[in-house]
């Protein structure tokens, strides 16, 4: 039961800068423990499907639903978006990582995760540690709390903004190209922390150029070009069949 | 020697005036530019439109002029300022201008990827400025700030126009008086101790924000 439940919807998304068409009427989903990779070419649309979701950018119209409620609904043609306060419930949802890590680089590690549960949520420092603590053992780096982000590898500042984003305790995480900036050795580190997370039936988004990662975490798979979704399935049947000839080619070209 | 000692302890009262108009410029300048900076920055057109008007005015135009303008002409529309204020009134008003282009170089310096992760973390605006981003703004403004208020000490003997006795014109009124040019050496030890001062403590303040 608790495995059916609708965690993301999105309807019918369109979204334009000035004249130009970024998401074309957009419609997926996803349900609690679900892994979802988002593929294709650079311009395709992903990344702003995902910054939608989480208003980093507004949508023109269509509906988004979080956990069952609405985040925005579409009335006469126009996106309207939920009043403040529910607005703010559903975006605390969602914890997100992002493709340059934007960890704040005057606070330490452990600040960093500390700080927004303190400020949004009110608990006390104490009460939060523990946690934050727990966090850092799992990404890996307990040993690093008192460090600037300055002073880590690309690796690890991307494994604590995953902590970080963990540590307000979201429902659902958003991955915008988490490896992408990192170099070739270092995406591994990363990808295995995300694996663990998937492992532990959290549900992601994930946006992302790591085919192998797609194929292996994701429970479901989408490939955009144009603003569209071209093609989507279950990884195994994905990656072995696709059955459009532009799936065909960016794989190709990807592998 | 006790002509001398006696020429240093007039010239230290004069040192009286140019200090409380540093400071209190200081004090009120640096948040009014904090502020202005942010109204720079309005995404509200007029208001931010009008700051430009003010800054344009304030950058434009002599700190001389707008002494005069305060002192002179002020009184002639019926605003009559005692002299200390009439000072303060426009080297705040002068010094906020500048503050204010410092503070803003030094906003739109943040990445907007730290406003997009404080917003994800579901941090307000006040709590994004307060806690993510004036932090920041602070190391990067630091040098250009040092250089403003070092200015500010040597600005303050403008104020000679105004009749005041600040350092400067105790020099010169003794210079006057007596025909010895030692005064002015006198005072230029006065100004370059009290901006070795504040190049130290800038220094400080620096090492302390460069920690990360």
């Amino acid at each position: 039961m608790a495995d059916t439940e609708i965690m993301v919807r999105m309807h019918d998304i369109h979204k334009s800068f000035g004249g130009l068409t970024v998401l074309d009427g957009i419609d997926m989903e996803v349900k609690r423990g679900e892994v979802l990779a988002i593929i294709g070419p650079s311009g395709s649309g992903k990344s702003t499907l995902l910054r939608c979701l989480n208003k980093l950018e507004t949508i023109d119209s269509g509906s988004i639903e979080i956990k069952g409620d609405f985040l925005a609904v579409t009335r006469e043609g126009r996106a309207e978006y939920a009043e403040a306060a529910k607005e703010h419930k559903l975006l605390g949802c969602m914890g997100m990582v992002f493709q340059q890590f934007n960890l704040f680089p005057h606070m330490t590690v452990l600040q960093n995760l500390i700080e927004a549960p303190m400020l949004v949520q009110g608990q006390k420092r104490e009460a939060i540690l523990p946690y934050a603590r727990e966090l850092l053992q799992k990404v890996g780096l307990a040993d690093r709390e008192d460090y600037y982000p300055s002073q880590l590898s690309g690796g690890q500042q991307q494994r604590v903004a995953i902590a970080r984003a963990l540590c307000m305790k979201p429902d659902i995480m958003l991955f915008d190209e988490p490896t992408s900036a990192l170099d070739p050795e270092l995406t591994g580190e990363v990808l295995k922390t995300m694996r663990e997370l998937a492992a532990e039936r959290m549900t992601m988004v994930v946006v992302t150029h790591e085919m192998a990662f797609a194929r292996e975490a994701a429970s479901h798979v989408i490939f955009m070009e144009g603003g569209h979704i071209i093609e989507q399935g279950v990884p195994e049947e994905f990656f072995a069949h696709p059955r459009e000839e532009r799936t065909r080619a960016f794989l190709q070209n990807m592998l | 020697m006790d002509n001398l000692l006696s020429m240093v302890l007039q010239m230290a009262e004069g040192c009286e005036i140019t200090l409380q108009i540093f400071f209190i410029t200081l004090v009120l300048a640096l948040p009014l530019g904090l502020l202005a900076s942010l109204a720079r920055l309005s995404e509200w057109r007029p208001l931010s439109a009008l700051m430009e008007f003010y800054i344009w005015l304030m950058r434009g135009t002599p700190l001389m002029l707008q002494l005069l303008f305060v002192y002179f002409a002020l009184p002639m529309v019926g605003i009559l300022l005692p002299d200390l204020a009439a000072a303060l009134l426009a080297f705040t008003l002068n010094y906020a201008a500048y503050f204010a282009e410092i503070f803003r170089s030094g906003i739109q310096a943040i990445p907007k990827g730290q406003y997009e992760a404080a917003q994800t973390l579901g941090l307000s605006y006040p709590q994004t400025m307060r806690r993510i981003i004036l932090p920041q703004v602070i190391r990067i403004v630091l040098p250009p700030v040092s250089n403003e208020t070092i200015n500010l000490v040597k600005d303050t003997s403008l104020i000679y126009i105004l009749a005041m006795n600040d350092l400067l014109r105790v020099a010169r009124t003794i210079v006057q008086r007596d025909f010895d040019m030692t005064p002015f050496l006198v005072a230029a030890v006065f100004y370059l101790a009290m901006t070795f001062v504040l190049t130290w403590g800038f220094k400080r303040l620096e090492a302390h924000y460069g920690r990360y």
